[in-house]
């Protein structure tokens, strides 16, 4: 997480179906698609670790019900659940 | 219950008009199922598969509620028997899956279309063909469009562009399969079905037409016959001649189509469901820069708005045929328009989708390429 972020982007790679509809879906461009397989045999999307504005726009494309959780950063700097699901 | 937390979280209620219309963020599966609901549709039989999961998931919390059944088939052709078994009955039944289960299912769409019974389907296409991945594709378009069951039938298909026609089609697919009796199909994909946009969701509209014809387990009706099967050859090319006419009849009377632009236009876009929201982008973009670009947009996709294309293809230089599969609409295009214009195809196959800047430069080409035709 960048120190300027508001957000932070969790991403369950085992549970990521490669879809990469959060990536086409994200205003700020900082998802990608990885080049992994995950343990289902998918290339999982990963968050490149900087520029996430919080906005959630990608927990709420994600066709999978836990793949994605983004927290926000408070005012006082503690980051909480936005979306836990 | 399990999802019923991610519903509530997904539908967000923000207010109602007159308690006739409620404005809600929803997805578009979800939009799916509140206009199969406001349309009294009455049964669901589904089996899941991403990226139409919702909708099977939305309409077993909401439908037992508004006193209609839910039913997990245990397979994509039993979903579709079960809306054969449903529609014969006189209720108003759908399902949904996505391009592997329409393929398994088409068997039971060319039964419906034979025994002359209503059903609504929604396909929310990802890419194949095969397994395929779960990218953004419309490559169902000739298996929906053109038929992909036996027999001589048509289906007519509805290709929403926003989350709220989502819902309006879906309910407009019910009202026009029961008018004509026939299988008709909501044809979406899975960047419509997961995004988000408020919607407004009539509380009911539509109401439930009689239907005599029907088999409902009384006297009455016990005479009625629903069957495709007429050993007969006399008696299927009467069948045939029948709904050839019915066809003939939705041709002349269901075309649905939108024009953005497109009375001054020099080059005119051709685009449905979600490219045609790219193309739109880039039909700004394009008159920003002085390029006179207008977009045709089929709703419809079978009845086509031939007449309607072939009057504009005749006014433009140049038609451009934006699409995420390899040819398929295209093909349709040119039927309507071919000979009187140049057609160009733009497309992008396997989940990748093009941007309206993509589509702004193939535009520019065309333009400069088009100078020596308007001289």
């Amino acid at each position: 997480m960048g120190e300027s972020d508001r957000g932070d982007i969790q991403i369950a790679a085992d549970l990521c179906k490669g879809c990469t509809l959060c990536i086409a879906a994200c205003p700020a461009k900082v998802l990608v698609q990885g080049e992994e397989l995950n343990r289902l045999g998918y290339y999982a999307v990963t968050y490149t670790g900087s520029g996430c504005t919080g906005c959630g726009i990608c927990f709420y494309m994600c066709p999978e019900p836990a793949a994605i959780t983004v927290r926000i950063r408070k005012k006082d700097d503690a980051v909480s659940d936005k979306s836990a699901a | 219950m399990p999802g019923m937390d991610r519903i509530n979280l997904n539908a967000v209620e923000t207010m109602k008009i007159g308690g006739r219309m409620t404005r809600r963020l929803l997805k578009g599966n979800e939009a799916v199922v509140r206009g199969a609901i406001a349309a009294r549709c009455n049964a669901f039989f589904g089996y899941p598969i991403t990226p139409a999961s919702e909708i099977a998931e939305v309409a077993s919390l909401l439908l037992p509620d508004s006193g209609g059944i839910f039913i997990p088939a245990e397979s994509e052709i039993g979903a579709i028997q079960m809306v054969f078994g449903a529609s014969a009955a006189g209720v108003r039944a759908m399902t949904a899956s996505s391009g592997p289960g329409i393929s398994l299912m088409q068997e039971g769409v060319s039964y419906l279309a034979g025994a002359e019974l209503p059903g609504v389907i929604v396909d929310i296409m990802r890419a194949g063909p095969g397994l395929g991945n779960l990218g953004v594709e419309q490559s169902d378009y000739l298996q929906l469009v053109k038929g992909g069951g036996h027999g001589n039938y048509r289906t007519p298909v509805f290709a929403p562009n926003s989350v709220q026609e989502m819902c309006d089609l879906t309910i407009h697919a019910f009202e026009v399969a029961d008018r004509y009796r026939n299988p008709v199909y909501v044809m979406a994909d899975g960047a419509l079905g997961q995004m988000m946009e408020p919607v407004e969701v009539p509380m009911t509209v539509s109401v439930q037409t009689e239907k005599p014809w029907a088999v409902t387990g009384e006297a009455a009706t016990r005479k009625n016959l629903i069957t495709s099967i007429l050993l007969e050859h006399e008696k299927q090319e009467i069948l045939i001649t029948k709904l050839e006419r019915k066809y003939q009849e939705i041709e002349k009377n269901e075309v649905l189509w939108q024009e953005i632009l497109s009375e001054d236009a020099e080059i005119l876009i051709v685009a449905y469901g979600i490219t045609s929201r790219i193309a739109r982008a880039a039909v700004e973009l394009a008159r920003a820069e002085g390029i006179r670009v207008g977009l045709l947009r089929p709703i419809s996709l079978y009845p086509f708005p031939v007449k309607r294309l072939r009057q504009l293809g005749s006014k433009v230089y140049a038609i451009m045929v934006l699409e995420l599969s390899s040819g398929q609409l295209v093909e349709d295009v040119r039927l309507a328009a071919g000979g009187i214009t140049p057609i160009q195809l733009l497309r992008r196959t396997g989940g990748m989708m093009p941007t309206a800047e993509d589509v702004l430069q193939a535009l520019k080409k065309m333009e400069s390429e088009s100078v020596g035709s308007k001289a």
